[in-house]
């Protein structure tokens, strides 16, 4: 049971990290060594404009996904904070629900999207063979990881509600956890 | 049930979710799919712009922008530059306070981030200010408004994403709030010393000419990454996403070899930290843009000029109803969905009545700016909150006193063009 679940706790700490790591890191090295090889090098590699901007947008949705599971979206939480405990339950499965149907949304039209592009055979701006729909797969991973962590949350603040705890309402800040 | 009827009703929803503190980005979402459902727009160009209205080289620049200012931070460039600010200042009655402000428009110089501009500034300042017997609310309050200069002072991120919506250069946006953002520093150190003078908060030191060069000295890294990005884009050598990956280069090398205080394993928190931020920014642009489209449909840009038009028709009147909704906007909301929303509606509106792009664009901007330290949504007041431990409805008190200090400034800026303008042209030889 142990062998399942190690890399199950694995991924649940680190998936979206390691995902963030690896698209941030690849995305400005690639930046700055463009820039290195124009200035000094004076040539330029053609995929340096286009990798980049697909990998921003995985750093985009599975930062959205993260921020959902840190809770680090921005909210106006004055009146929440007021309400009585259970109201303020309510509303997190308000949330909960909110963004489930936002990503059942999302997910629907995206996973289209990437179809649409792999049947095209698109292939990335200055690339030979690197596929579109590789990087166009960041907003529907990004969502179904975002549709966990929704999941978890709520299992988290039902946790809270049974055990008489404190919800997470308050503005958390980034980076603190 | 009649179209006008159901619109209403959705306003009125929205602002329900807004206010039960539902994520902001949520709340932008069922605006879209709501308004998309009732005028009959297909729901599948949600998907296509959540992955298609990014896609745009010139945004790359924000999360480059948002890694630098996380790494002058780590790398203890932002203290050397705080403690050349106090050197400079120690001399004036609140010198501390006036360090403190000039600490944040100097991080703005390499940062583009007003929140980081705060949390960054504040988290070293603060417990300075206390201990040199400042009100605990208004040493909070000093970092919070200081940080809204953040996204005045090239760089800045919210200007490329205006840049990027209104198809206006982004270098020539940068270049016209270098000024700007330089009086709105004025005007919050002007307020911090009447503050300071009348409440007899801090201790004056007397000026050590030895102790300037000796901290001057110690910042030079953070004025060579000031003059990476003033000269890059002023010069037009790069354009700002090259500013911001050359920038992120040294930034990152001076911590990592000459100052030392970045470490190899310490490298994954920053990035990771840097990805949750542009998760946060970047999303909301994407779902803005989306409900930009769908305001298009609905002919929201025809109702907003209707009502300015009600007011009257000069040029002082139309930038002064603007000026108000973006003060409105910025209570509410946070300086992103402002932007998104408001200034692709106001801009031609303004531009109409013959007012520059470029000078619309930092009035815009300096009153979203504004909104960071506004009630009830004041997002630099909930980071001074979190940094400092002090509950927000106590900041709210003396951040009046820089909004007015502020407010004066935004002013100038907005019947002064030579604030914005006199930069620009040098640009054209460039």
């Amino acid at each position: 049971m142990s062998l399942i679940l190690a890399p199950i706790r694995w991924l649940d700490k680190n998936a979206e990290r390691t995902l963030i790591l690896f698209a941030y890191s690849a995305m400005a090295l690639i930046i700055v060594y463009a820039v290195f090889e124009r200035f000094i090098l004076k040539s330029m590699v053609p995929w340096s404009t286009s990798i980049p901007i697909y990998l921003f947008l995985w750093v985009t949705w599975i930062g959205c996904s993260h921020n959902v599971r840190q809770r680090t979206h921005l909210v106006f939480n004055d009146i929440r904070l007021r309400l009585p405990r259970g109201w303020q339950f309510a509303c997190l499965w308000f949330d909960a629900v909110l963004w489930l149907v936002f990503a059942a949304i999302v997910l629907t039209y995206t996973v289209e999207q990437v179809l649409l592009v792999e049947m095209n055979f698109a292939i990335v701006q200055g690339t030979n063979n690197v596929m579109q729909w590789w990087f166009y797969l960041a907003t529907p991973v990004a969502w179904s990881l975002l549709i966990v962590r929704v999941l978890q949350n709520l299992w988290d603040d039902i946790g809270r509600w049974r055990a008489n705890q404190p919800f997470l309402i308050d503005i958390q800040v980034i980076g603190k956890a | 049930m009649d179209q006008g009827l159901l619109l209403g009703l959705l306003s009125a929803g929205v602002i329900v979710l807004f206010l039960i503190g539902v994520p902001i980005f949520l709340v932008i979402g069922y605006c879209v799919v709501g308004a998309s459902l009732v005028i009959d727009f297909t729901l599948a160009n949600v998907g296509v712009t959540l992955f298609e209205g990014l896609n745009f080289f010139g945004l790359l620049s924000l999360p480059l922008f948002i890694l630098t200012g996380d790494l002058i931070a780590a790398a203890g460039i932002a203290r050397r530059l705080a403690d050349f600010a106090h050197a400079c200042v120690s001399w004036m009655r609140g010198g501390l306070g006036l360090a403190t402000i000039a600490s944040c428009g100097l991080f703005a110089a390499i940062s583009g981030s007003n929140s980081a501009t705060t949390a960054t500034i504040g988290g070293i300042m603060h417990p300075l200010l206390v201990k040199d017997g400042y009100d605990t609310r208004f040493a909070a309050d000093t970092a919070a408004a200081g940080g809204t200069v953040g996204i005045i002072i090239p760089p800045s991120i919210i200007f490329i994403v205006y840049g990027f919506l209104m198809n206006l250069s982004i270098s020539d946006l940068f270049v016209a709030g270098i000024l700007p953002g330089i009086l709105m520093v004025g005007s919050m150190m002007t307020v911090c010393w009447f503050m300071a003078r009348k409440n007899r908060w801090g201790s004056i030191e007397p000026l050590d000419m030895i102790r300037v060069m000796r901290t001057a000295r110690r910042s030079y890294l953070g004025f060579f990454a000031i003059f990476i990005v003033i000269y890059g884009i002023y010069s037009g050598v790069f354009s700002p996403t090259e500013a911001a990956a050359i920038t992120v280069g040294f930034c990152l090398l001076a911590g990592l070899l000459v100052t030392r205080e970045i470490k190899w394993r310490a490298l994954p928190d920053i990035l990771l930290r840097s990805g949750q931020l542009t998760g946060m920014l970047a999303p909301m642009i994407a779902i803005s843009i989306v409900m930009q489209q769908v305001f298009g449909l609905l002919g929201a840009a025809e109702a907003v000029a209707n009502f300015v038009a009600w007011f009257g028709d000069s040029e002082t009147i139309v930038l002064l109803v603007c000026m108000g909704i973006v003060l409105a906007a910025g209570c509410i909301l946070e300086s992103l969905p402002v932007t998104v929303i408001f200034a692709p509606i106001l801009a031609p509106i303004a531009v109409a009545h013959g007012v520059d792009p470029v000078h619309f664009s930092v009035i815009f901007l300096v009153g979203a700016a504004i909104g960071f330290i506004t009630p009830p949504f004041g997002l630099n007041l909930f980071v001074a909150s979190g940094v400092t431990g002090i509950p927000y409805s106590k900041l709210v008190r003396f951040a009046t006193m820089y909004m007015a200090g502020l407010v004066v400034s935004w002013l100038l800026i907005a019947f002064v063009p030579w604030f914005s303008m006199v930069l620009l042209p040098k640009l054209a030889g460039a």
